[in-house]
């Protein structure tokens, strides 16, 4: 019987062993954690993604445009004003603009309507940095979107579709790699998978570390067709609108970590 | 009855126009959705071929009934170098293999002993070991300008298909991979 215990006690060991050895192939989301424990120690409790925010919520209280108006006033999904936990409630139909908007092309609006600014006058960095400010506010708090308007049932549907579609020289498709080879690399990162993981919609939008940028899932979408040397589509445009509405729909329940800190 | 004959008509007129009766993916309305991501864009993904409408249709795994037809059809556009050779200059096919822009294999594939490869694909360490019989290089050969005559609906590229690569550069990475005297099969392959 001692020797059964003891033979059992090398095979557990070994058993740890394998696992440790498994485990080497470290988990992106705890590198990124480690990463950002050890920025926050380096800096003094200050990260890059607050800077952003702070830049954007001078931004968002800031009177400017021909209207002389700040954008305190915008509706995102719970009322003016109301920024809580407003990034896991989009993309949504608003009736002011007749369509499904998401946090980029939400802010878009506000700033055309409420401060009267023309659409070449919008530039990107101060929307980036005001989505990251409205995240900032929405960090904890659960993704709750769910498509019940007609407008968001459509989009959602063609977002899958969308999301599936292969095109294109390379015959690329999202679902090629973040459905069937999740957990592999080609390159640096294993593939993220969307449709399984809740916490990989729920991060965004997100600083990258290792290269010093801070994006919005718009950035993340475009990025990824152009890897794959297909043309992106246009910043605020529908189909980036339905594949967040589709992604974010699937990650339901998730638990928002905002703005995201990723490799 | 009546208020859907017409449209549905009209569909298949467009299908029997574009020759892909029953592998079109894209509705019309998924094209005004495509069109709204602006013009570059909707280029692109709007020139979907009627394979890349069926992987798209069936999700990457297509139904026994469908897989015949599909292989056959994907068998027959394979085109080879015109002086019939499928094995070129290694050295040429070395640098195709491991530059991003061109053939980008290291990527997906183990094998190269100048790039750390990825695990998206099988490894292809020592592929040299296999010989070089004319099966052995034809079928290297017809995998890389076609992978869905043999995998379908895979996400490795249709090198030849897609106009990726002519066959001859095609022929240099077959001789990188089988040449005995490539790099490819006398140094070790990189790995993580």
């Amino acid at each position: 019987m001692g020797r059964f215990w003891r033979l059992a006690g090398v095979i557990l060991l070994a058993l740890v062993g394998l696992l440790a050895l498994a485990q080497e192939e470290v988990d992106p989301f705890e590198e990124a954690q480690k990463q950002k424990q050890q920025l926050l120690e380096l800096s003094g409790g200050i990260l890059p993604t607050d800077l952003i925010a702070a830049q954007g919520e001078e931004l968002f209280k800031a009177k400017r445009g021909p209207k002389n108006a700040s954008l305190e006033a915008c509706d995102f999904g719970r009322g003016p004003g109301r920024l809580e936990g407003v990034v896991g409630r989009l993309p949504r139909y608003f009736f002011d603009t007749r369509k499904v908007e998401d946090l980029d092309s939400r802010i878009r609006s506000c700033m055309i309507n409420l401060q009267g600014l023309r659409p070449d006058q919008i530039r990107r960095n101060e929307v980036v940095a005001i989505a990251f400010y409205i995240a900032s506010l929405s960090n904890g708090q659960p993704m709750t979107v769910r498509p019940l308007m007609p407008q968001e049932k459509r989009l959602y549907e063609l977002g899958e579709k969308l999301f599936y579609l292969r095109a294109g020289p390379r015959d690329m498709g999202c679902a090629s790699c973040h459905v069937t080879y999740v957990g592999r690399r080609a390159g640096v990162l294993p593939y993220s998978d969307i449709l399984g993981d809740k916490r990989v919609a729920s991060h965004w939008p997100a600083f990258r570390y290792s290269n010093d940028q801070a994006w919005t899932m718009a950035d993340r979408i475009r990025a990824c067709y152009s890897n794959l040397s297909m043309p992106a589509p246009d910043f605020y445009s529908e189909p980036i609108i339905a594949l967040t509405l589709f992604m974010n729909a699937k990650a339901y329940g998730g638990k928002m970590d905002l703005p995201g800190f990723i490799r | 009855m009546r208020r859907f004959y017409l449209p549905a008509l009209l569909l298949l007129l467009l299908g029997l126009a574009q020759g892909q009766t029953g592998t079109t993916y894209i509705t019309p309305e998924l094209q005004r959705l495509i069109q709204a991501g602006g013009q570059n864009y909707a280029s692109v993904l709007l020139r979907q071929d009627p394979a890349q409408a069926l992987c798209s249709t069936h999700r990457n795994r297509l139904p026994a009934e469908v897989l015949g037809p599909f292989i056959e059809e994907q068998r027959k556009n394979i085109k080879y170098p015109a002086d019939g050779k499928l094995m070129g200059d290694w050295k040429q096919g070395e640098a195709i293999f491991n530059t991003l822009a061109r053939g980008n294999c290291f990527s997906c594939h183990v094998g190269s002993p100048l790039n750390i490869g990825g695990n998206v694909g099988p490894s292809l360490e020592k592929y040299g070991q296999r010989g070089t019989s004319e099966a052995v290089q034809r079928y290297t050969y017809e995998v890389i300008y076609n992978t869905w005559a043999y995998f379908p609906c895979t996400v490795m590229y249709r090198f030849g298909v897609g106009g990726l690569l002519k066959p001859e550069e095609i022929a240099h990475v077959v001789a990188y991979l089988l040449d005995p005297n490539s790099d490819f099969n006398t140094k070790p392959a990189l790995k993580r």
